[in-house]
């Protein structure tokens, strides 16, 4: 699982991601300020917007394979680096998790992304985000 | 909502090349089949509602509340330390 750099433009999630499908257009924001976390932000300024974080920051051996199915949605060839990015949920109580059991990718060549959802998961979808 | 009785071995068929079959009838659970190109996502809705209802408790209202949180992240809990940008 090699890490892909962040791209710039439209990056577009066929199947919108989970509870917000009608959203298929998002850009990645990152800055030296916010990292190491990225927006992930709907186009157009009214859509959802995602505080995430690159999943092998929160788990050190972090690992998921990809399915050829979930490749062909992606576009891939299977052979360049992907973009993960597992979405960070702050609770009311001010708690922080990283949702590791379904992560976005995304491939910088094709510019697509996907929302992983796999039938079974070694991952939390709220592990705990504190200091390493 | 359409409903169809079948039986083992049958099979419904969704669109175009979309096709469900019944594999196994249990007593409480029958086990289906699913062929569907691979460009057509398929999901147990349970884990799909899950991950829908964790996406939605942690869309960020607005841009501003999005910098909020990043910077108390990066404050407190974040494992900043350990990025290499």
């Amino acid at each position: 699982m090699t890490h892909a750099t962040v791209p710039d433009g439209t990056i577009t999630f066929h199947e919108g991601l989970p509870g917000f499908e009608m959203y298929r257009e998002f850009l990645l924001v990152s800055s030296p300020e916010s990292a190491p976390f990225a927006i992930v932000q709907a186009t157009g300024g009214d859509g959802p917007s995602f505080v995430t974080i690159d999943p092998r920051l929160v788990a050190v051996d972090y690992r998921l394979e990809l399915g050829p199915a979930e490749l062909a949605r992606l576009g891939s060839e299977g052979t360049g680096p992907l973009l993960w990015l597992a979405i960070v949920a702050v609770h009311a109580d001010g708690a922080a998790t990283a949702n590791l059991r379904a992560p976005i990718v995304i491939d910088p060549v094709t510019m697509r992304g996907i929302q992983v959802i796999a039938a079974e998961s070694a991952y939390p979808i709220d592990h705990p985000l504190q200091a390493a | 909502v359409l409903v169809f009785t079948r039986k083992l071995n049958q099979a419904i068929v969704i669109g175009e090349g979309v096709e469900v079959t019944v594999l196994r009838i249990g007593r409480d659970a029958v086990r289906l089949g699913v062929t569907a190109a691979a460009s057509v996502p398929v999901h147990r809705q349970e884990i799909y509602d899950q991950i829908r209802q964790a996406n939605r408790a942690a869309v960020a209202a607005g841009p501003g509340r999005l910098d909020e949180i990043v910077a108390r992240l990066r404050g407190g809990k974040s494992p900043a330390s350990r990025h290499s940008a």
